[in-house]
């Protein structure tokens, strides 16, 4: 193969988005798909090619240079694979819908993005497709439903502030790796290097939606189209902040165990994981619930990096691929509702086992994935997680098991409130969603069971061989987990379980089923105080910078009024005093003569 | 034609044939109007057909020995190309512009004749190759200038564009008495000379400090920054003029000139200017977060933007001296396309203020669609040339050590982002607050359009500006550092 068939993934997507804009009405469905399709089939010809295209870029020393190899043909093969499945489902779910061309060509410029971005062998490339998807995600999120743009500003802020942190990292290692090939930086970590890195992992951890760069993602599933959540924020963002945070702390720098950046990693993590369940456990509706699950499962990837011990890491990128599966199946199935039902809030939702029995079966095994529940994917890759949190502090693995009681709780009371309970009578009339809807979430649900049960075959194939001589030999694929660890979380799961089905009798109803945490003392209010975005970073941030700006405005202010009050009052202050002396008798002027020629004297004297 | 003709056609031709605009609006309008593009084109074309030699790292000097030290020089290197490029560019195009939106006013005459000088004086001062010629060139600009904001005739009009005449004059005269410093401690004005004679002999802090304070009033940098904001009173192609491809430029090119290719920055000095560029930054783009009239705040972040290309400058490594160089392309694109389209929203909606507007969107897509890749652009973000600009002047900040000022323009660049999507937004986006208005005339759109498209295309075809900037780069600084 020619190295420079790498830029195909990048171009063929590219020039048809771009073309989107104005194809006709007709062609545009085939268009997408057909671009889609050829990108998946890219992705798999070139998974497991290793090549090198590079020419000279700009600025004499900046290269275009891109890299495939193990990691990113796996991150890009599965790019293809859940742009591919979104396409199939935005067929059906966009129609009728406006702007669908602008919705096509979002999707076909982000597959760009997304493949250049994880091509990319330099930096400066990197971050070029890299903040280059911020145009697309404020393009998506403004296409939503009218008033959208307020949460496109706020995502954009929000990550294009982290972008431009990353851009001073780049800067940051630049200067100390002197180089901005990606493959060619090691670099040991200094004090300065350690703020490089930070700067890099803001870009990293803020792509991925961690806390505290997540406030626009719940709202973004309020206002955006659903398959834009299964496809950035669920699926292609976890990717590629995931491989770019995996990136850094392998290859760049030297991250050790016991640095300090491991245990910060770790503790982002751990607080992200917490404090996103706690929220989505009390939220009433389908897509905002996911949305705060898609926050906190971003907390166990950071926290298994974060270890920096092998079976952490394999376990965050097996947790990576699985929640991607899993997150962008359970918003389909969202979808899926809310195209039939005509809405997603779980007050007007019930029953739907009857109605929607296909779509009910993918949710209840995307939802026991996420969960944690043997023998699907989720339980693996959180076990592999738990064991390497277990072995860096309890407190970690505690957050760890605790976020994953909250998940299952919440779980069961979004399944319980959307398929099961009683039958409402205004969903009488409702059907299964059509076959375009249903096959890409079979597909997620049968690659969640098979990753689940086989997983030998996504951890030899896709992630093992990213880490390399790094694991010693080991594998960590079949079942052979801590057995302890694995009594430990069926016992939670069970006790999640018991705890739902006791308060669902209590309250009466399955929504209800988390009250008693959400009114519990303390809490409550704190929870109160949340809904109203008191603790929302992005809310605090522009209050901070209001009142800074206010400051800066008022020094401007008076800059100004040295301008237009103080010089000017000045100078009508001299000339009154010097019209004065304009006295018009000769002596006065005389005198001035006289006192001038001996001050002119003075000067002259020597 | 050789060279030496190209640069006497470019600087002479609008300084001279300028004032015959009015003649011929006498003759006939249409007449005047192509006379005025003609006048814009010549130097346009002629700084372009120069382009092969400066990459080419070649030199074209016109000179003549005048006596008492005095000679006539003027040189065309990379630098000079570039600048003259980018600002007889944009400024073409903003006269475009002028003929749909300058239509309905007075004084056309003057206006056209105006900014033909006011372009005429830019490209003399940025060929000039000795101080005095550009001082004289400099003052040219400045009393253009000061035709050009008080086009209207207001009272209150006239008063800021006194106020506007008086900051910068104020400043040039400081920077004259510089000059004459400078001619008494290395003997000339002639640049190249005065080049040589520094490598042994330093300047004193105080001829430094007298010739930034020109500079700085110039390039409406804090503390000589306020008269820019009140200069938004002028119609919106002269802020154009003003703001994107001329006036602030000359500030910013007159430092490279100086402090960059001629006497390299002390080392005391390349903290003092960033430091007082961060602040600039800092303080219009909190201003501009503040600020409810739409022309106050891009002039605020223009301020802000310019703060950006000192900072470029004031290492004098080549990343950053090359970054900054294409920040004045990309920020003179970007920033002509914004005032363009607040020029139509003004004109069309009779109001500047962004809390009585909103929605107009619906009924303005290509202007709408134009100011926000335009707001892009300056925000930095790829695939707009912008982004490469602050990425390579945030590297050579970041690369020469100085990593707290770095940060503090990073606030800056934050801020950025900040204030231009809540500009966007409440003139374009949400509900409307009065009566929709239909779109700019043609000529007017298809403008605003050009520049966002320019902006887009200089982002994705890097690589050509980027010649030119590294080649003057490699001038200026003799070596690649």
């Amino acid at each position: 193969m020619k190295p420079s068939v790498l830029l195909l993934p990048i171009l063929i997507p590219a020039i048809f988005g771009a073309l989107m804009f104005i194809l006709p009405r007709k062609a545009r469905h085939t268009v997408a798909f057909l671009v889609a399709g050829i990108n998946l089939a890219l992705a798999i010809a070139l998974f497991r090619n290793n090549l090198i295209y590079s020419f000279p870029w700009f600025a004499g020393k900046i290269e275009f240079a891109l890299r495939l190899y193990q990691f990113s043909g796996f991150i890009m093969l599965s790019a293809a694979f859940f742009a591919f499945l979104i396409v199939i489902y935005s067929l059906n779910f966009m129609k009728g819908k406006n702007l669908q061309n602008q919705f096509y060509a979002y999707i076909l410029l982000c597959i760009a993005m997304a493949n250049g971005a994880v091509l990319a062998d330099n930096l400066l490339l990197l971050l070029f497709f890299w903040e280059g998807l911020l145009l697309i995600l404020f393009g998506f999120i403004a296409i939503g439903r009218p008033g959208a743009f307020k949460t496109a500003t706020k995502a954009f802020i929000i990550v294009g502030i982290s972008d431009l942190c990353m851009m001073i990292g780049i800067a940051l290692t630049w200067m100390q790796a002197g180089t901005l090939t990606i493959s060619k930086i090691n670099l040991a970590l200094t004090p300065m290097a350690g703020f490089a890195f930070i700067m890099l992992m803001i870009g990293a951890i803020s792509k991925a939606g961690s806390m505290p760069f997540h406030s626009w993602i719940p709202d973004a599933a309020d206002d955006a189209p659903l398959p834009f959540m299964a496809f950035l924020p669920a699926s292609l963002e976890k990717l590629l902040g995931i491989y770019f945070l995996t990136r850094i702390s392998l290859d760049m720098f030297k991250l050790a165990i016991g640095s300090w950046i491991s245990i910060l990693l770790m503790a982002i993590g751990a607080i992200t994981i917490i404090l996103a369940v706690m929220m989505a456990l009390v939220q009433k509706d389908y897509k905002r619930l996911l949305s705060y699950h898609a926050i906190s499962q971003v907390g166990y990837m950071i926290l298994g990096i974060g270890t920096c011990v092998p079976v952490g890491i394999v376990g965050g990128l097996f947790h990576m691929i699985n929640n991607a599966l899993y997150k962008s199946g359970l918003f389909l199935t969202g979808g899926a509702v809310e195209k039939q039902t005509g809405t997603t809030d779980l007050h007007s939702l019930g029953g739907l086992r009857f109605k929607m029995p296909i779509t009910c079966a993918c949710f209840l095994i995307t939802a026991a994935s996420i969960s944690g529940m043997p023998p699907f994917n989720g339980f693996f890759s959180k076990e592999l997680i738990y064991d390497a949190a277990l072995s860096r502090g309890m407190i970690f693995y505690l957050a760890a098991v605790v976020g994953s009681f909250f998940t299952a709780a919440s779980f069961l009371k979004l399944g319980h409130a959307a398929f099961f309970g009683k039958e409402r009578n205004e969903l009488k009339a409702v059907k299964e969603a059509p076959l375009s809807l249903l096959v890409p979430m079979i597909v997620i649900a049968l690659t969640c069971v098979i990753f689940g049960i086989f997983n030998y075959l996504p951890l030899n194939h896709f992630i093992q061989p990213v880490l390399g001589a790094r694991l010693e030999g080991h594998s960590y694929a079949g079942f052979h987990v801590n057995i302890v660890l694995t009594l430990i979380t069926i016992l939670v799961l069970a006790g999640a379980f018991i705890h739902h089905i006791f308060m669902a009798k209590l309250k009466g109803e399955g929504l209800k089923a988390a009250d008693d945490i959400r009114y519990a003392p303390v809490l409550s209010q704190t929870y109160d105080l949340a809904q109203k975005r008191f603790f929302d970073p992005y809310e605090i941030g522009l209050k901070g910078m209001n009142v800074f700006s206010r400051i800066l405005w008022a020094a401007d202010k008076g800059i100004d009024w040295v301008y237009n009050s103080f010089v000017p009052g000045v100078s009508y202050g001299v000339s009154k005093g010097i019209r004065r002396m304009h006295t018009g008798y000769y002596p006065v002027y005389i005198s001035w003569a006289l006192v001038g020629m001996f001050a002119v004297l003075y000067f002259l004297r020597k | 034609m050789n060279s030496q003709t190209t640069i006497s056609l470019i600087i002479f031709v609008p300084v001279l044939l300028a004032l015959t605009l009015p003649l011929a609006g006498k003759i006939s309008l249409r007449l005047r109007n192509i006379l005025a593009l003609g006048l814009c084109l010549v130097p346009l074309l002629c700084s372009l057909s120069l382009i092969p030699a400066a990459l080419s790292g070649k030199t074209v000097t016109l000179g003549r020995e005048l006596g008492l030290g005095i000679n006539f020089i003027f040189t065309a290197d990379a630098l000079a190309v570039f600048v003259a490029c980018v600002s007889s560019f944009i400024s073409t195009l903003i006269v475009v512009y002028s003929f749909g939106y300058i239509s309905h006013y007075h004084n056309q005459n003057e206006y056209y004749s105006m900014v033909v000088l006011f372009l005429g004086g830019m490209m003399g001062l940025v060929f000039a190759g000795n101080l005095i010629f550009l001082y004289l060139f400099w003052e040219i600009t400045a009393i253009t200038s000061w035709r050009l904001i008080g086009f209207f005739r207001d009272k209150y009009v006239v008063e800021r564009a006194d106020k506007a005449f008086l900051v910068t004059v104020f400043g040039a005269l400081l920077m004259l008495l510089g000059f004459i410093r400078l001619f008494q401690e290395t003997g000339s004005f002639d640049l190249l000379v005065i080049k040589e004679v520094v490598k042994t002999h330093p300047i004193s802090n105080l001829t430094i400090a007298l010739i930034l304070a020109g500079i700085l009033s110039k390039s409406a940098t804090l503390p000589f920054h306020t008269w820019l904001p009140d200069a938004g009173v002028a119609p919106s192609p002269v802020t154009a003029l003003l703001h994107a491809a001329v006036l602030v430029k000359i500030g910013v090119y007159v430092f490279a000139r100086i402090f960059v290719a001629t006497i390299p920055l002390p080392i005391n000095w390349q903290v003092i200017v960033p430091v007082i560029a961060g602040i600039s930054a800092l303080v219009s783009a909190g201003a501009a977060l503040i600020e409810t009239d739409l022309k106050r705040i891009i002039a605020y972040s223009t301020i802000s933007q310019i703060g950006f290309i000192f900072l470029g400058f004031s290492f004098g490594n080549s990343i950053g001296v090359a970054g900054a160089l294409l920040y004045i392309l990309m920020h003179g694109l970007a920033k002509a396309g914004l005032f363009l389209c607040a020029g139509i929203v003004e004109q069309n909606t009779k109001t500047k203020d962004i809390t009585k507007l909103g929605g107009l969107i619906k009924t303005m897509p290509v202007t709408a669609m134009a100011f926000l890749l335009c707001s892009f652009s300056v925000m930095g973000i790829p695939p707009f040339g912008g982004f490469f600009a602050t990425f390579m002047v945030m590297t050579g900040a970041v690369t020469s050590g100085h990593i707290i000022i770095s940060m503090v323009f990073l606030v800056g660049a934050f801020m950025t982002i900040m204030y231009l999507f809540r500009t966007f937004n409440m003139v374009f986006l949400g509900e409307p607050k009065a009566a929709l208005v239909k779109e700019g005339s043609f000529v007017m759109v298809a403008t605003v359009a050009v520049f966002a498209a320019l902006s887009l295309l200089g982002g994705i075809l890097i690589w050509w500006p980027d010649a030119l900037a590294q080649a003057a780069t490699l001038q200026m600084l003799g070596t690649i550092r």
